[in-house]
């Protein structure tokens, strides 16, 4: 709690600018394990935070605690400054947190407008389904993310790994997106997809979306990222400028769960120019 | 991105098609096959091509056709519902007590169906907020129901329901019946049996649900992918207690038919019925994992059974015969669904 506490001296927010999400004294347990530990974060607009640790360190969990996938056990949850209940990832939507999950979360007998509709299905004015105006929307909105998205009325279990993955992102950025969290959305993908992914969160962030970016790759995080933090063991070990801390810093934060000896901010002039950023 | 992708969305385009006539070649095999079935007997025996074997046929395919109905919606989710026969006679049994206590048929009726759609609702909170699976927990309600129906009546079954009660079973739309001169009534045109105008009208509304409505489109989510359902906003629990529900529903319906048509409630009607809803179901492309199934496969499975029985019982084969043969058609049509999926 105290290293977090003083991390975030080393980041301070940007005054006079409400945070997009606050999340306050976070804690997660099952049965004797803290997977989240007493973790607050908290998101600007137009932000792209990256939320880096090793597997089982808690960023997952953390984000699925956002994303209404998971119920902490103790601790806040505000957004726009007002405090929120996320109790199902249809609260979480209600909010405008959307999520693209590692897994995709993609019904593969489904078609990819079922996809990209599921759960918030256009209707009719009878409430039946919309098919052909859904079928319409999902085209442009996929062929807006890749102009060749084709076999639209296949199921998503017949598509390439990369058609699937621009269902998700399609699905996280069509409705009304203020918070996105993206769970390793470049895990699966080819170098060039990878690229689209980069452009899309630039454009996203241009619009004054909030991102989380769960990432393994430190060097995806290093391009796209204007902020850096690291969980170790369920607790947040550190929060950090990009330009105030090297790869070799971010990793020994990952590994040791501590800056290495000696560090000082490497570049600390910068830190007054992001709120010009943020903005 | 567009030259990976321009590189592989012709061959994947290309097998979507393939796969989409394999599928379309799969339901007309079906259909292919119910119609060899009906051509072989009736060189067999050509009674079996007259209106009254029809109906025959169409009358014992109704009871099959209503619970598969209800089995696909369930197995589409992932589940089964292995508690449809019990609950068929449960319903049958809480009718008749009704009757018997002085209630009129149709309220009766009613109250037999909404009895058998608790069933399914009490399945579907089993397995949804017990987390228990879908097979113990309809293997339970099989027990239950069964056992409630058999205490109920002290396994005796009730009759002297009156003629109302057998209308539903017996009667026909469109029944032409002349006095002869002999003063007996004679048939000219039989009809169509209200059960199967029953069948059809459910067989549609199940179709257009599937088809047309979000809760079918839910019910396909949950059995595609329950986990990226949930992620997505849809309420898993409720899609499953309403698939449960409309099964058991359709089990008591069936349950009003089958006592109808016989104008007893006998507590020990539809035992095993479950499986030959099952193998509806599967027979018509309905896969046990979930996510994959159809009315329109599930009827043609269905008239299969229904056939095959009637034309095995006509040809004179035992009834130990009969099912050997329907046992064997099940592992078969399996078989060639997953040849087909394994493609």
């Amino acid at each position: 709690m105290i290293a977090t506490e003083s991390t975030h001296a080393q980041a301070d927010p940007p005054q006079g600018v409400t945070p997009l999400v606050e999340m306050i004294s976070i804690e997660k347990h099952f049965g004797g394990v803290r997977a989240v530990n007493g973790v607050s974060l908290d998101l600007y607009p137009g932000e792209v935070v990256g939320v880096l640790g090793h597997n089982g360190a808690g960023k997952s969990c953390l984000m699925r605690i956002l994303s209404g996938a998971m119920i902490p056990n103790e601790g806040r949850i505000r957004v726009r400054g007002r405090d929120v209940q996320i109790a199902s990832p249809q609260d979480a939507r209600s909010h405008g947190i959307e999520t693209i999950y590692q897994t995709l979360a993609l019904a593969d007998h489904l078609n990819a407008p079922a996809n990209l509709f599921l759960g918030r299905e256009l209707k009719t004015r009878f409430g039946n389904l919309d098919d052909a105006r859904m079928m319409r929307e999902a085209t442009e909105a996929l062929r807006g993310l890749n102009p060749n998205f084709r076999n639209l009325s296949d199921p998503v279990s017949r598509l390439s790994g990369g058609q699937r993955q621009v269902i998700a992102i399609a699905r996280a950025i069509y409705f009304d997106v203020n918070i996105l969290v993206m769970d390793e959305p470049t895990a699966a993908l080819g170098p060039s997809e990878t690229a689209m992914v980069g452009d899309l969160v630039r454009r996203l962030k241009g619009q004054g979306i909030g991102i989380f970016l769960v990432s393994h790759d430190i060097h995806d995080v290093f391009d796209l990222c204007d902020r850096i933090v690291v969980m170790n063991r369920g607790a947040l070990v550190g929060s950090h400028r990009i330009e105030e801390v090297t790869k070799d810093d971010v990793l020994s934060l990952i590994i040791k769960g501590a800056l290495p000896d000696g560090w000082a901010p490497r570049n600390s002039a910068s830190l007054s120019a992001r709120v010009g950023v943020a903005q | 991105m567009s030259q990976v992708e321009k590189a592989s969305a012709e061959p994947l385009g290309q097998r979507g098609r393939i796969e989409g006539v394999s599928r379309l070649a799969q339901k007309l095999a079906a259909l292919v096959t119910l119609l060899a079935l009906i051509v072989a007997f009736s060189f067999g025996n050509p009674a079996f091509l007259s209106i009254n074997n029809g109906l025959t046929v169409l009358l014992q395919t109704s009871i099959i056709g209503l619970l598969g109905i209800g089995m696909t919606l369930v197995i589409v989710t992932g589940g089964i519902d292995l508690s449809v026969g019990s609950v068929l006679a449960l319903s049958g049994t809480v009718c008749g007590l009704l009757i018997q206590g002085g209630l009129p048929v149709v309220p009766a009726m009613g109250l037999g169906v909404a009895t058998g759609a608790l069933c399914g609702v009490f399945n579907g909170l089993v397995i949804t907020k017990l987390r228990i699976t879908p097979f113990v927990a309809t293997l339970g309600m099989m027990l239950i129901a069964r056992g409630l129906a058999l205490q109920l009546t002290g396994a005796a079954p009730i009759s002297r329901l009156g003629e109302t009660f057998g209308l539903l079973g017996n009667g026909a739309l469109f029944r032409v019946v002349e006095m002869g001169e002999n003063g007996f009534p004679r048939v000219i045109f039989p009809g169509v049996p209200y059960p199967a105008i029953l069948l059809l009208v459910v067989a549609l509304l199940a179709a257009y649900l599937l088809r047309r409505r979000q809760l079918g489109r839910h019910i396909y989510a949950v059995g595609s992918n329950e986990d990226a359902a949930r992620l997505s906003g849809v309420n898993v629990d409720r899609t499953k207690i309403a698939a449960y529900a409309l099964s058991g529903g359709l089990a008591g319906l069936a349950g009003m038919v089958l006592m109808s048509r016989l104008i007893t409630v006998q507590p020990n009607e539809g035992v095993m019925a479950e499986l030959d809803a099952i193998a509806a179901a599967v027979i018509g492309g309905a896969s046990l994992m979930g996510g994959v199934g159809n009315i329109s496969g599930t009827m043609i499975g269905a008239f299969i059974i229904g056939v095959l029985r009637n034309g095995l019982n006509m040809a004179g084969v035992s009834s130990f015969i009969q099912q050997i043969v329907i046992g064997l058609v099940v592992i078969g049509a399996v078989y060639v669904d997953q040849l087909r999926n394994r493609r």
